[in-house]
């Protein structure tokens, strides 16, 4: 029965720790906005935001962040949004732009006014606006 | 139409010449089949798509080169644009009962042309010629991008497929998602009469989407006429109600509609039903039952459609189809291969 106990525990412990948090981070003048907004922005199904032109940017699509982001924000696959951006590419419209680093994410969303990113959260997110969090469970 | 024919394709050639000038592969975003390409670092993008087809009937078969499009789109701060020229039918090989004849058809069409102002995330107008946003199969109604090599019934016979004029679109994204489409036209159709369903002067429409997750319903109704403004004819009327449900490996997509007149029915009904089913990465199997009875036609018909789609990538497609009509002598296979670019 001990035994029992001590694995329960060993295991909801590797769980916790394995738990990864992110951040979709802005600038601190972008407007707050509902998840469901988030993913209009992301999908360029609305570029402006209360006046505010928004630049979506997205990491390199092997990144394992990326791919967390679409499953628990987008709610689609990979193919699914392979998909998704040939019938906009009919539509006139363009996937987010895309960057190598998180860090690349930090510096852009720094200067660049309207520009929002997805980084983890253990990076320097007190300097942006929180827009929304995540947790992925590995 | 001769001049109006110099016109676009002196449109078309400038707009060639540009892309062979200018295009380049930016190293930071390499070309993506099916995702177009940038030329230079203008707010011009281009692309395209190409569509080849076989149909055999009981007494007919016909090859055509179906589509050959070329797409120009980009947007600078709340401006966007779209430009769409198309060949259609380029080359048409048609047997009847042992009797072949070839069509070359070099008519360049403007399939789109249309410039949005973008108001806020809420609104949004545009002007120009555009595909009406009625139902969902009419949004994206190339071959590359649907799931058969033919279109329903319901697609052709209710709504003019093409718009020029005006339209409104209001949209909240809050939480689930309203959109309000205010379809505006009153004045002569851009490019020939003969290229859309319905030759039409003047089209006004309101559609209403609701979208929950993955599900999607629309309605709309709207009034056309057709032939020159100033000439008196037939105002129709028409009624649509669409749903699309997708998720990752099937999607499920409806539409019925009806037309009439002040008089009488013009259409007493056409629908469909279809699903897609994504049995493995690269094929789907498609099913879809029609049904429509046009009364103007003097013609009802039910129609089973089993189809098969192999995507070796997406933008790739080839299809295989087999009708099953009441009316017997409607029976067909078909076959295509298109390709975006």
């Amino acid at each position: 029965m001990r035994f029992f106990i001590i694995t329960v525990l060993f295991l909801f412990y590797c769980n916790i720790v394995n738990a990864k948090e992110y951040s979709v981070v802005s600038s601190k003048n972008m407007p707050m906005m509902t998840i469901n907004e988030l993913r209009a922005l992301y999908l360029k199904k609305i570029i402006f935001l209360k006046d505010v032109k928004v630049i979506p940017l997205n990491l390199s699509a092997n990144s394992k962040i990326r791919r967390s982001f679409e499953k628990n924000i987008l709610h689609m696959s990979e193919n699914q949004l392979k998909r998704y951006w040939i019938k906009e590419h009919y539509l006139g419209k363009r996937p987010p732009i895309m960057l190598e680093s998180q860090r690349a994410v930090q510096k852009f969303v720094h200067r660049v006014n309207g520009a929002i990113g997805y980084i983890e959260n253990t990076q320097n997110i007190k300097m942006f606006k929180v827009l929304y969090q995540w947790k992925d469970e590995e | 139409m001769i001049k109006l024919q110099k016109l676009y394709s002196a449109v078309f050639i400038l707009f060639l010449n540009s892309s062979i000038v200018f295009a380049q592969n930016n190293d930071t975003s390499p070309y993506i089949l099916g995702n177009g390409v940038q030329v230079a670092s203008l707010p011009l993008y281009l692309g395209g798509y190409v569509s080849l087809q076989y149909k055999n009937k009981e007494n007919s078969k016909s090859y055509s080169l179906d589509d050959i499009a070329f797409l120009g789109y980009g947007h600078v701060n709340k401006f966007s644009y779209m430009a769409e020229f198309e060949f259609h039918n380029l080359y048409l090989k048609t047997s009847t009962n042992g009797t072949s004849k070839v069509q070359h058809n070099t008519f360049l069409h403007v399939e789109r042309l249309y410039a949005d102002y973008t108001f806020n995330e809420n609104y949004m107008v545009r002007f120009g010629k555009y595909n009406s946003p009625v139902g969902f199969w009419n949004l994206t109604p190339i071959n590359v991008l649907r799931d058969t090599t033919s279109n329903p019934y319901s697609s052709l016979i209710i709504y003019p497929k093409f718009t020029t004029g005006l339209l409104g679109q209001y949209v909240n994204y809050q939480h689930n998602t309203v959109q309000i489409d205010v379809i505006g036209q009153y004045n002569a159709n851009l490019d020939d009469d003969t290229y859309n369903n319905y030759s039409v002067d003047e089209h006004f429409g309101l559609g209403v989407t609701y979208t929950k997750n993955d599900l999607n319903l629309k309605f709309n109704v709207g009034s056309f006429k057709e032939g020159p403004l100033h000439v008196k004819s037939k105002r129709r009327y028409y009624a649509l109600v669409s749903l699309l449900y997708e998720k990752e490996k099937y999607k499920v997509m409806g539409e019925f509609g009806t037309q009439k007149s002040k008089e009488s029915l013009i259409t007493k009904y056409a629908g469909y039903i279809q699903t897609t089913y994504l049995f493995a990465k690269k094929h789907a199997a498609i099913v879809r039952l029609e049904s429509y009875n046009s009364v103007e036609l003097s013609q009802k018909d039910n129609i089973a459609i089993v189809g098969y789609t192999y995507r070796p990538l997406y933008p790739i497609a080839c299809k295989v189809e087999y009708q099953l009509h009441s009316v017997h002598t409607e029976n067909q296979v078909l076959f295509s291969f298109s390709m975006m670019f």
